[in-house]
């Protein structure tokens, strides 16, 4: 006796493998005022959260899933840590660093007092071993290492760093997220996946299928957490989830129906939390095949389509658009938006390329992010008086990495997140040859303007060659930029301390419950 | 009796193996690979290579069969990909929540469906046989999600007589474990529901229709006694297929009421694995699956001996 077939979109988000929030499912709910008539979550001593997706596992140097991230977060420490505000690093387990004059070799030198939940106290070992376990186990983040040539630790409270090359982004490399978590030397490795011994604000108690409980912890080197605890629930439908929220099964989601985020910024039931974030949703042609091999083919794409619409149908009103990577508020952005929405432009750009008669573009997405399918319908109907014919081609991730990574497509839409430093952005997506570069963009230009900032150590200097990159990527349509998502999350009033970052990053430490 | 046990056992572990093949096969046949997956989009080969030849996909599928084969065999069903967990302890894990899912909604069903499809059958086209009618078109017809989202938005939202969304242990707090239970099994309940009535109808129906039950009123056989005697019995035998298809089915997840009610039941496990290609756990619980499958029949097919004495032979 067989049913109907599953919906989608209601599937998705369960299994993040790439650094995700995510929106969940794409049906459109309209909840009116729910009022909650459960028990009351204020002044409880813990905190309640919904999140949409089941942490895969919780070894912070294993897996790649958002939904561990954020418990993680508030179980680990790394050396430096992004500033709420700007993003900047400052000390974290680290509470200073020093460089060489030849930018080689980095000593960073440890807080006092530091203890891990099992009660050992923190020293340079545990970095080495750490990083170590990254690199030589070839971890899924040992890429970030790649200039490090040494870790040791001289004295108790010193870690030196040697590299290979100058890598002015050393510290977002090793504390941009916690998946560059500091664990203490010794530990039994096969513990990790379910239990966790970190220096951070909370220690793990559990961890099932249904839930993660971390509590307070004692000993934490900074304030004292004010909340006893923090308990995880995973709610993947969106509307769930807000309705959860709403009658106060959680005090916490970031799982908000995207339909509903701009009523929700008039709702007193809800707090808002809506702000922009560090990603970027982009469209890339495969410069391997004709006629997108062409940058004037894919400069005519570029300025047929209308980012403000696309942005408007996928995310709402969470969402700005952009010509370039990096969003407004950073200091690495760059104000250039060379394309305008103009059809015309865009055919006499198409001809002047000698592309006569119709095109056809496959363009490949995925369910996993239904904003992509949504995209990529906007984009057709944009591309079609081009005399393009934009034929969607919607895959499971799986299905559309494996695409990806074999070169088998004309087109795709996917995003990049958690960015910090502009080599997160630009360097390996556009290098030639480089790990990410899966549409096959070559410019030599471009290649000498990201080798040069990658080993820039004066910031301004690196500013202004990345911005020329950046301008040389847009203008060769290397990959279409669409928009910045903003980070959107929801809690009940009366929370205070709580903030919703650009890096997604969730981080419970400051927080207060409502007496 | 045990003749007929011991014979579907036999036939239950050639259909396993059988199934163990099909399952191996098809899972590495689907596009998609479980390491890229794993490392999400940045990493470099090294890595990739390094994570490959850990989870054993370096080595030639015959013999990752056979290795899977020769430790399922013991009860080893391997290790996640995913989670770096064993298999059998996430399936475990797992089981209580769809195990009270499955019985709560096919008890909500045949309260449904017992009474309403009887009622119908017992007066066929009258106000009950269109209300009956009319429900099990709309159960069969309504998506679950969308049922699930409406009753959450209700029940959950406007009135906040439940939680909206998650499971709680018996264990830790039995009244909290019957009130998670009620939307997500009303959910599958509805549908099952529908199904079962319709074949109540249709089976009580034929039964009322059959030469011994006009015999049996010819003699002047009370209509109560006609209806449990003759009628009743030969109507359950159906019934009984029927309910067990449908508990085999709500046994192996339903996928999308778990995923709406956040319930952390076999079918969210079996759709994680599928997304993440994550192979051993998806084996794991097809196989688990298609034994679940064997398991309710077996139990029907005894069942049937139990209520038609002619079929023992």
């Amino acid at each position: 006796m067989r049913r109907r077939t599953v919906l989608t979109g209601l599937a998705a988000a369960s299994s993040v493998p790439l650094v995700a929030a995510c929106s969940g499912g794409g049906e459109p709910v309209d909840t009116g005022e729910g009022q909650g008539g459960g028990a009351a979550g204020g002044g409880a001593g813990a905190l309640v959260v919904a999140i949409s997706a089941q942490p895969d596992q919780l070894d912070p140097h294993r897996t790649t899933a958002y939904a561990s991230f954020q418990v993680l977060e508030n179980v680990y420490d790394t050396l430096v840590v992004p500033a709420a505000d700007d993003l900047t690093m400052e000390p974290s387990l680290a509470e200073s660093w020093e460089t060489s004059e030849d930018q080689l070799t980095w000593t960073f030198t440890l807080r006092e007092g530091v203890t891990f939940h099992s009660g050992k106290e923190l020293t340079a070992e545990d970095v080495v071993f750490s990083y170590r376990r990254i690199i030589d186990q070839e971890l899924a983040n040992s890429y970030r290492f790649a200039t490090v040539a040494d870790v040791a630790a001289p004295d108790e409270r010193t870690v030196v760093v040697t590299l290979s090359s100058p890598t002015p982004n050393l510290l977002s490399q090793v504390g941009g997220f916690k998946g560059m978590a500091v664990l203490p030397s010794g530990v039994d490795e096969s513990t990790l996946t379910t239990q966790a011994d970190g220096t951070g604000p909370f220690r793990l108690d559990g961890f099932s299928a249904s839930e993660v409980t971390l509590s307070a912890f004692d000993g934490y080197w900074g304030e004292a957490p004010t909340v006893t605890g923090v308990t995880y629930q995973f709610i993947t439908e969106p509307a769930a989830a807000l309705t959860a929220l709403q009658s106060d099964q959680v005090q916490w989601t970031d799982n908000v129906p995207p339909q509903q985020v701009a009523s929700l910024a008039d709702d007193d039931t809800v707090e808002l939390g809506n702000v922009p974030s560090v990603d970027y949703w982009y469209l890339a042609m495969n410069c391997r095949t004709a006629p997108f091999d062409d940058p004037a083919v894919r400069r005519a794409v570029a300025t047929a389509i209308d980012r403000a619409a696309i942005t408007e149908a996928a995310k709402f009103d969470a969402a700005a658009p952009n010509q370039t990577a990096i969003p407004e508020d950073s200091f690495w952005y760059l104000d250039y938006a060379p394309y305008e929405a103009d059809v015309d432009a865009a055919r006499a750009l198409l001809e002047g390329a000698g592309v006569s008669g119709p095109v056809t573009m496959g363009l490949m997405v995925t369910s996993e992010y239904p904003e992509t399918v949504t995209a990529a319908q906007v984009i057709a109907n944009q591309l079609e008086p081009l005399g393009i014919t934009v034929e969607i081609q919607t895959e499971d991730f799986a299905t559309w990495l494996d695409r990806q990574s074999q070169g088998d497509f004309d087109a795709f839409m996917l995003g990049w997140l958690g960015n910090i430093d502009p080599f997160d952005f630009y360097d390996s997506q556009h290098r030639t040859d480089a790990s990410n570069n899966y549409h096959g963009y070559s410019n030599p230009v471009t290649d000498d303007l990201l080798e040069r900032a990658a080993t820039e150590s004066d910031q301004d200097a690196r500013k202004d060659l990345y911005d020329q990159a950046a301008r040389q990527i847009v203008d060769d349509a290397s990959y279409v930029y669409l928009y910045n998502p903003n980070t959107v999350q929801a809690w009940k009033p009366g929370i205070t301390g709580y903030e919703a970052r650009a890096d997604k990053a969730v981080n419970f430490e400051t927080v207060q419950l409502p007496s | 009796m045990t003749g007929i046990a011991l014979r579907r056992v036999l036939q239950a572990v050639v259909v396993l193996l059988g199934v163990s093949v099909v399952v191996f096969a098809l899972v590495h046949l689907v596009p998609g690979d479980p390491v890229r997956l794993a490392l999400g989009t940045r990493f470099d080969q090294a890595t990739y290579e390094a994570l490959r030849e850990r989870a054993g996909l370096d080595q030639p599928l015959l013999v990752q069969y056979a290795q899977w084969v020769s430790s399922a065999v013991t009860g080893d069903l391997g290790v996640s990909f995913r989670s770096g967990e064993p298999v059998t302890l996430l399936i475990l894990e797992r089981l209580p929540a769809t195990l009270s899912l499955a019985f709560a909604s096919i008890l909500v069903a045949l309260l449904i469906a017992v009474p309403l499809g009887t009622a119908s059958a017992l007066r066929p086209r009258s106000l009950v046989d269109g209300v009956s009618t009319v429900f099990s078109q709309i159960g069969i017809s309504v998506p679950e999600f969308w049922m699930g989202i409406m009753l959450i938005l209700v029940f959950a939202g406007a009135l906040g007589w439940f939680p909206p969304a998650g499971y709680v242990a018996f264990g830790d707090d039995p009244l909290g474990w019957a009130r998670s239970l009620v939307l997500p099994a009303v959910t599958t309940g509805l549908v099952s529901g529908s199904v079962l009535t319709r074949f109540t109808r249709s089976s009580v129906l034929e039964a009322l229709g059959a030469e011994h039950v006009r015999t049996a009123r010819a003699k002047g056989l009370p209509a109560r006694a006609v209806f449990r005697w003759h009628v009743l019995r030969n109507a359950l035998l159906p019934l009984v297929t029927v309910t067990g298809v449908q508990m085999a089915y709500l046994l192996s997840g339903v996928v999308v009421v778990e995923i709406v009610f956040a319930w952390p039941g076999l079918g969210q496990l079996a759709l994680q694995s599928v997304q993440a290609r994550d192979y051993p756990v998806l084996q794991g619980a097809v196989l688990l699956f298609a034994l679940v499958f064997l398991v309710v029949n077996l139990v029907v097919d005894l069942l049937y001996t139990k209520l038609d004495p002619r079929i023992s032979a």
